[in-house]
């Protein structure tokens, strides 16, 4: 493009469109190396990489459009020579090497940055691939590889030796095309063909611009040069070279039809073998490939937020409405019926509007298996990836943030989970591993399972382990399997001596735990040892709508998110406890916990400032306990859940805003945000 | 002069449609696979078309092809990308108006569309 400006709005619908042609890409190929070879994909495979190799042409990431090029060159090898033996694995390796280089330079893109990576070791190989390929099947040759030295007999232009027709004259021309118009040898054969309406006994040179595309460096060099014969006049030839595209120049001649010798007859053959069957049956290929595909638009995640705001309000308007105190005592009948329906329609509305952020996990899920696929060969093991209830829908957002953790888990699982083929056939298990990953609808909630019949967990080591770190007092018999097993989930604890490249430093779990519990979720583990680990995740549908707890701090209210809620309870005296600097404390169970007074923290006026007249809401973030002190709780409600607007400035410790059922305001706190 | 413009990367149809519209030119539709184009073509009866070759469901010269048979004076512009050297020449046997070839700029765009522009503003 020429201006920068038209560049910004560009870049994104690349990012976008480039990333979901790597998807596709990367879910074709793993799926058809599943189903046995990559045969059937290698139409789609080309036709992506193609429209890949013009996109990045187009935003001049040169060394993106150059790597796609090798491996459109590759399949459309593939396609048209279909050699027998070929490598397909090595293929498959070829093509992900190349979806990995991509993705990597559009991540560099979307960031702002430049896409800089170098190519040239990737499509290298790619190149290497192909010209291996056509060694094999020697009988097979590409047509562009035909006759690279062919630029001899140029520059000799002969007539046939036709006699001429009476009134027709003879013209010679030489003509030049625009620098950069590319193909040029087509443009030139596109004259031929458009002069062969109206003129004949044409003779041109390079005469081999049909078979040999090196003739169109010849034409950029020195030009096209071509004689017919025609009734036209100058006047409507030279109107005709005009309307020719990307024409610069040309010169034309009158020449007599003695001064010419002979030199070359050739007559061009416009019905040029072009294999047309192969055409038609591989356009016959995609169709049936495509079908079923349902039309889809992308939409702005900003505009659904607004949307999903505006229903929230409607659906609060609505009880404002109906609900209204004023209409109490008076006898409405055709007005509840008409609240009725205004309500049906409004909790449909929200149900649609919750359905439209919904995106199936299938995307998602789909990503592990080449994260099993790449671990296995590279860890020399077997495993295989079985993956149920991908079309199970969760919002948005969520989806998001639990991509890394089940990144990480599937990895734990090939690489700790699942032994070498030797062990599982030595201690009579399928050779090949299984791993699970399951999602389902459970309530309001998701629940995703991972599940491999790999070693499973050691509970002698674990606690072991737990001691060593000082996490239990002495080997208590009373902790509870899931108890144990939890362990695994803090901070450094890894029970594996050994660092891989995946996994090992202990640094990986608690992440996963603190990721899963940012998005409402929670995690559970569950193992046999010798039978296998299931780690389940429980994730909340959507961000949007949360079970609250309103509690009353002087004349405002809070929302509190139930999931962060411990316990409530009222103070008794003997449990306060002030340290050296008068922070004030409260021991429950042997633990102290940190008071922290709402009203002093946001500066509310005529709060309950008597510890024991109010209430105390403990909440957990981050393993750490923190008692709220209110003035009274309110009670549970759904709330849904809205960004603070812009004007006011953001502050720890409140998450965003909701509207209550009276149309008031309520704070939502962010409990993590309080308690640093 | 009203165009249709067929890719199948929305991308390219974007890119295209901003060039073009800048310029005075008409985008009247787009389409993003042959059969489409053929579609939009019947509806719309646009002075030029813009054809991709390599798409999905039928390619370009497919739709090229059927575009010719059902109007014979239909000018169809192709966008090739380099190395397609084959398709181009069965393009322009089966009737195309000529053809861009892929990275394209604006300007080489408008130089190329300018002498339809003559051609249908003399009829």
């Amino acid at each position: 493009m020429t201006n920068n400006d038209s560049k910004a709005p560009m870049l994104d619908l690349f990012v976008f469109e480039t990333n979901q042609m790597l998807e596709q890409l990367e879910r074709l190929i793993l799926d058809s190396e599943k189903s046995g070879g990559l045969e059937v994909a290698i139409n789609e495979v080309f036709r992506i990489m193609h429209t890949l190799k013009g996109s990045a042409a187009m935003m001049m990431f040169n060394d993106i459009s150059s790597l796609a090029h090798s491996l459109e060159d590759v399949f459309y090898y593939l396609r048209e020579a279909k050699p027998q033996r070929v490598d397909y694995s090595e293929l498959t390796d070829l093509v992900l090497n190349a979806v990995d280089f991509i993705k990597g330079e559009v991540i560099k893109v979307e960031s702002g940055g430049n896409p800089d990576g170098d190519c040239s070791e990737v499509s290298g190989k790619n190149r290497g691939f192909l010209s291996a390929l056509k060694e094999t099947d020697p009988n097979l040759t590409d047509a562009s590889e035909k006759s690279n030295n062919e630029s001899e007999n140029q520059l000799s232009i002969g007539v046939s030796n036709i006699s001429e027709e009476q009134g027709k004259i003879r013209y010679e021309a030489a003509i030049y095309f625009d620098e950069d118009c590319g193909m040029e040898n087509i443009r030139a054969f596109t004259l031929v063909h458009e002069l062969s309406e109206f003129a004949e006994d044409i003779v041109h040179s390079p005469n081999d611009i049909l078979e040999n595309d090196n003739t169109s460096e010849v034409i950029r060099k020195e030009g096209f040069k071509i004689a017919f014969a025609t009734q036209n006049s100058l006047e409507i030839l030279q109107d005709f070279f005009c309307k020719t595209m990307f024409l610069k120049e040309f010169n034309m001649n009158v020449v007599e039809a003695a001064s010419i010798k002979q030199t070359r007859n050739k007559t061009i053959v416009l019905d040029d073998p072009i294999p047309d069957e192969s055409m038609n049956c591989t356009t016959k290929k995609v169709e049936q490939q495509t079908e079923g595909t349902q039309s889809f638009i992308s939409v702005n995640v900003s505009k659904m937020d607004m949307l999903m705001d505006l229903v929230g309000e409607l659906v609060i308007a609505e009880a404002m409405v109906t609900q209204n105190p004023e209409l109490q005592g008076l006898r409405l009948d055709k007005f509840y019926k008409s609240a009725r329906q205004l309500r049906k329609i409004t909790s449909e509305l929200q149900d649609t509007v919750m359905s439209i952020r919904m995106v199936p996990l299938s995307a998602t899920f789909h990503k592990m298996n080449r994260i099993v696929r790449d671990m296995v060969r590279k860890l020399n093991k077997q495993a295989e990836l079985e993956i149920i209830g991908e079309q199970t829908e969760v919002d948005k957002n969520i989806i998001e943030s639990i991509s890394d953790p089940l990144m990480h888990l599937i990895r734990n699982a090939v690489d700790h989970g699942i032994e070498p083929a030797r062990e599982r056939i030595a201690q009579g298990k399928p050779e090949v591993g299984k791993i699970r990953l399951e999602a389902k609808s459970a309530g309001g909630d998701v629940l995703i399972m991972i599940q491999d019949d790999g070693g499973g967990l050691n509970k002698e080591k674990i606690l072991r382990k737990a001691l060593e770190r000082g996490l239990i007092e002495t080997e208590e018999i009373s902790l509870t399997d899931s108890q144990i097993y939890s362990f695994i989930l803090q901070p450094g604890f890894s029970t594996n001596d050994t660092v891989t490249e995946f996994s090992g430093r202990g640094v990986g779990m608690d992440v996963v735990a603190k990721n899963i519990e940012k998005v409402g979720g929670t995690i559970s583990v569950d193992s046999l040892e010798g039978g296998g680990t299931t780690i389940s995740i429980r994730i909340p549908l959507t961000l949007a709508i949360i079970d609250g707890m309103n509690v009353k701090v002087g004349g405002s209210i809070y929302t509190i998110p139930i999931i962060a809620i411990k316990e409530s309870f009222r103070l008794k005296e003997q449990n306060l406890i002030k340290d050296t600097d008068n922070n004030e404390m409260i021991m429950i169970r042997g633990e102290c916990h940190p008071v922290l007074r709402l009203y002093e923290r946001f500066q509310v006026q005529a709060a309950v400032k008597e510890l024991k007249e109010g209430i105390m809401v403990m909440v957990e973030a981050d393993g750490k306990g923190i008692c709220l002190f209110v003035d009274s709780l309110l009670g549970q409600q759904q709330v849904v859940v809205k960004a603070l607007p812009t004007y006011i400035k953001k502050r720890p410790g409140i998450a965003g805003c909701t509207l209550l059922g009276d149309g008031g305001v309520s704070l939502i706190l962010d409990v993590a945000g309080l308690n640093s | 002069m009203k165009l249709l413009i067929v890719d199948d990367a929305v991308f390219i149809r974007l890119t295209l449609k901003m060039m073009l519209e800048k310029n005075g030119y008409q985008v009247i539709g787009e389409a993003a696979n042959g059969s489409e184009a053929i579609l939009k073509y019947n509806e719309l009866k646009p002075d030029l078309v813009t054809m991709d070759i390599t798409m999905p469901q039928m390619d370009g010269i497919t739709a090229l092809k059927a575009i010719k048979r059902m109007d014979p004076s239909a000018k169809v512009v192709m966008i090739s990308a380099l190395g397609q050297e084959s398709t181009v020449k069965e393009a322009i046997v089966s009737g195309a108006s000529g053809f861009i070839v892929k990275p394209f700029v604006e300007e080489q765009v408008l130089r190329g569309l300018s002498k339809f522009k003559i051609a249908t503003e003399a009829l």
